[in-house]
């Protein structure tokens, strides 16, 4: 047999076995193949084990469009402006959702299967599932379902269990205790703490939420009346800042201004931080391949004050599906969506290393096994998270907190005038925006 | 000669309807939408006429100052420092003929190198805490400084990076004009007693204008232009030490969704830099001529 022919039969046999393998696949798949644009954050490896089960299960095809926190956000911008998006389901964060509420791109669920329901043991993250468009305001009460919750994401600390041990320390409830802690435990070669601050998307905005809004202040705060205030020179603001620049200065790293997110979780991966608090990557600190300090860390809810308990942000993701896809498809994502929400799935999504949404599932029996311990702080955690931004104009408003955040926590602006310059520039934006809001009163 | 007329007009016509096409209607669109305001209810796109409100937002943007600063002092020093270093390796080296091959393939390595890996590369080698050069540092008994998170120090960290990147190109350019340079001019002028340094001053430097103005033009339009380099190493930060315009008109023209204002920040820059190039190219035309 020639050459020429060997390869012509190779051909053959490999079109033929290709079609037969098609063939199974398209008998035994259920639904439309979906594609599903999300973010490369810590927790994706473990959305993409379960969407790799639920392939496996139903036989469905489930594509995944993987980007960076920015790039994510505008291919859904692109994707759901145009005739038909290339995407079935959009992972939102909770700093952007609000905009393609309001815009009107988002397909409510129960109009694709009017039997759809969120889990009993899901969790709602603040109604921010639920959006009522005619009040134009995020509620279950007279909202439709839009989304399906895939990752809690809210800030939690982390700490070094074992020298917390040796030091006989216990783990903080308060920023003063965690001062005392991080003091006790800082050395040459161990920061005190380690805290994000570098200027990005939505990165040091986040992270200084705990802070202040245990001092009582915040960023744009949603009235009862519906209205907003800015509260981001507000005393109670300021006292969160101090609280987080005296945390950076006197125990932190030397470059916090420089850290992000990536670098905050490798410090604490190779001993280099006392504690962090961060938004949790399970499977990363026991995992002996990429941490040095494997069941070496302990979980708790961030710290609080005397006054005001913990409260973390939600920077949490949800699943939409555009209204400009078509029918089969939408049927398809919520097929996906439906399984998304079961104990079984929600169980394997922990096991791959991520965070699950249901209660169920963060207060089951797997709490009680060592590499699920930090299940315990994410449900006392997740019942005090609270949603950031609520207006659609929030990319605007945070562009301005992480630059004038970043220049306070860098040196490059004293911080009363980051803030007060913060405030000026937010006001601005919500007045040309449509919004009635008087003039901030500057701190002095 | 009238079918000859016929096709040089037949093949070209093709070439301008898709350069139209491809650039020029863009342009357009964004010139259009730097009037407007855009804003998306229930799934369309109302465009509010807003006049030049886009534009006489610019001046008061910090953003957009600082941005065009740092922009200026970057292109500034990364070009010159990389026409200056190109300009020696090349003196250096156009005599050079043995392993000339190899020289060259090791010169040209970084520009053939991915912007997301020199991102990566010199985000490892700049991190506080497991970087290279602080390693070396300490060795030293030195303190580790911050190459990335200073406002002091962060802006030149990227330049060093660019001139690391874009030197072999200004080294390529320039050695090609100096190897094309008339040997006859140079054997007459060591006969007439001319030293080294009376060469390069009086020959080789004026010989050389036009290519190095080509090359300076070159490398000014897309260090105007830098981003990759920005978006990888700094994001534009601490603060606003590493801002540079591209980056700038990316977040408020993608990230904030400000279209409208996004889109006069582009066309205010795009004719600030075809300005530059056209006088650029009118002061290259008038020494060239003197030369």
């Amino acid at each position: 047999m020639s050459y020429r022919t060997k390869q012509s039969k190779h051909l053959r046999t490999g079109l033929a076995a290709s079609a037969l393998a098609l063939c199974a696949s398209l008998a035994s798949a259920a639904e439309a193949p979906i594609t599903i644009v999300i973010n490369q954050s810590p927790w994706f490896p473990g959305f993409q084990t379960v969407v790799e089960k639920y392939e496996e299960e139903t036989g469905n095809t489930v594509n995944l469009d993987v980007n960076p926190f920015a790039g994510s956000l505008e291919k859904q911008r692109t994707a759901v402006r145009s005739d038909e998006s290339p995407f079935d389901i959009l992972i939102m964060n909770a700093g952007f959702f609000v905009e393609f509420y309001t815009g009107g791109f988002i397909q409510p669920l129960t109009d694709i299967d009017p039997d759809f329901a969120l889990g009993e043991d899901i969790y709602t993250f603040d109604d921010s599932v639920c959006w009522n468009a005619e009040a134009k305001t995020i509620t279950c009460d007279g909202g439709e379902l839009l989304t399906v919750p895939v990752n809690p994401n809210v800030l939690i600390l982390h700490y070094r269990q074992d020298l917390y041990d040796e030091a006989g320390l216990t783990a903080p409830t308060t920023w003063d205790e965690l001062y005392e802690n991080a003091k006790t435990l800082q050395t040459n070669r161990r920061y005190g703490i380690s805290q994000r601050g570098q200027r990005g998307t939505f990165d040091v905005t986040y992270d200084v939420f705990p802070y202040i809004w245990s001092h009582g202040g915040g960023i744009v705060d949603q009235q009862e009346d519906g209205s907003f205030q800015v509260s981001v020179n507000s005393p109670g603001t300021l006292a969160g800042m101090e609280t987080y620049l005296k945390l950076a200065n006197d125990v932190g790293h030397p470059s916090t201004a420089g850290q992000t997110q990536t670098n905050v979780i490798q410090n604490m991966a190779t001993g280099r931080a006392a504690p962090i608090n961060s938004v949790h990557a399970p499977g990363l600190f026991d995992d002996d391949s990429k941490s040095m300090v494997v069941g070496q860390v302990g979980y708790a809810p961030p710290p609080g004050t005397a006054e005001i308990p913990s409260a973390t942000p939600l920077g949490h993701w949800l699943a939409g599906v555009p209204k400009n896809v078509s029918d089969e498809n939408k049927q398809a994502a919520l097929a996906f969506l439906t399984w998304f929400q079961t104990d079984a799935a929600q169980r394997a999504y922990a096991e791959a290393g991520s965070m699950p949404v249901s209660r169920a599932v963060l207060e089951s029996d797997m709490a009680d096994q060592p590499e699920y311990r930090w299940m315990k702080a994410m449900a006392e955690a997740v019942p005090n998270a609270r949603l950031t931004f609520t207006f659609p104009e929030a990319t605007q408003v945070l562009a301005i907190t992480e630059l004038r955040f970043n220049q306070a926590i860098g040196g490059e602006l004293e911080l009363k005038e980051a803030l007060n310059t913060a405030a000026e520039e937010i006001t601005k934006v919500m007045q040309d925006a449509g919004y009635d809001i008087p003039a901030p009163e500057l701190l002095q | 000669m009238k079918t000859d007329t016929f096709w040089r007009h037949a093949t070209l016509w093709p070439a301008l309807v898709l350069f139209a096409l491809l650039t020029i209607l863009p342009l357009m669109k964004l010139f259009a939408l730097s009037f407007h305001d855009v804003e998306w209810v229930n799934r369309e796109a109302v465009w509010d006429w807003v006049g030049l409100a886009n534009y006489a937002k610019l001046p008061q943007d910090n953003l957009l100052r600082a941005g065009a600063l740092n922009t200026l002092i970057f292109a500034v020093v990364a070009v010159a420092l990389q026409m200056l270093i190109g300009f020696i390796l090349a003196l250096l080296t156009t005599r050079v003929v043995r392993g000339r091959v190899f020289y060259r393939t090791v010169f040209i390595l970084p520009i053939l190198v991915p912007g997301i890996i020199i991102g990566a590369i010199w985000k490892l080698m700049y991190s506080y805490d497991f970087g290279v050069l602080n390693s070396v540092l300490v060795a030293l008994g030195l303190t580790p400084q911050d190459w990335l998170g200073s406002p002091d120090l962060a802006l030149l960290s990227v330049i060093i990076v660019d001139v690391w990147h874009w030197t072999p190109f200004c080294f390529l350019l320039l050695l090609a004009g100096l190897e094309s340079l008339p040997d006859d001019i140079f054997e007459a002028a060591k006969i007439d007693g001319a030293t080294r340094w009376q060469q390069l001053r009086h020959i080789t430097l004026p010989l050389m204008l036009p290519t190095i103005a080509v090359t300076f033009v070159f490398r000014m339009i897309l260090a105007f232009k830098v981003f990759d380099e920005i978006y990888l190493l700094t994001g534009g930060g601490p603060g606003t030490s590493t801002e540079v315009i591209s980056f700038t008109i990316y977040r408020r023209f993608f990230t904030e969704d400000q279209t409208g204002y996004g889109a006069a920040m582009s066309i205010a820059v795009i004719a600030v830099i075809a300005a530059g190039i056209i006088a650029a190219t009118r002061a290259t035309a008038g020494k060239g001529a003197k030369a």
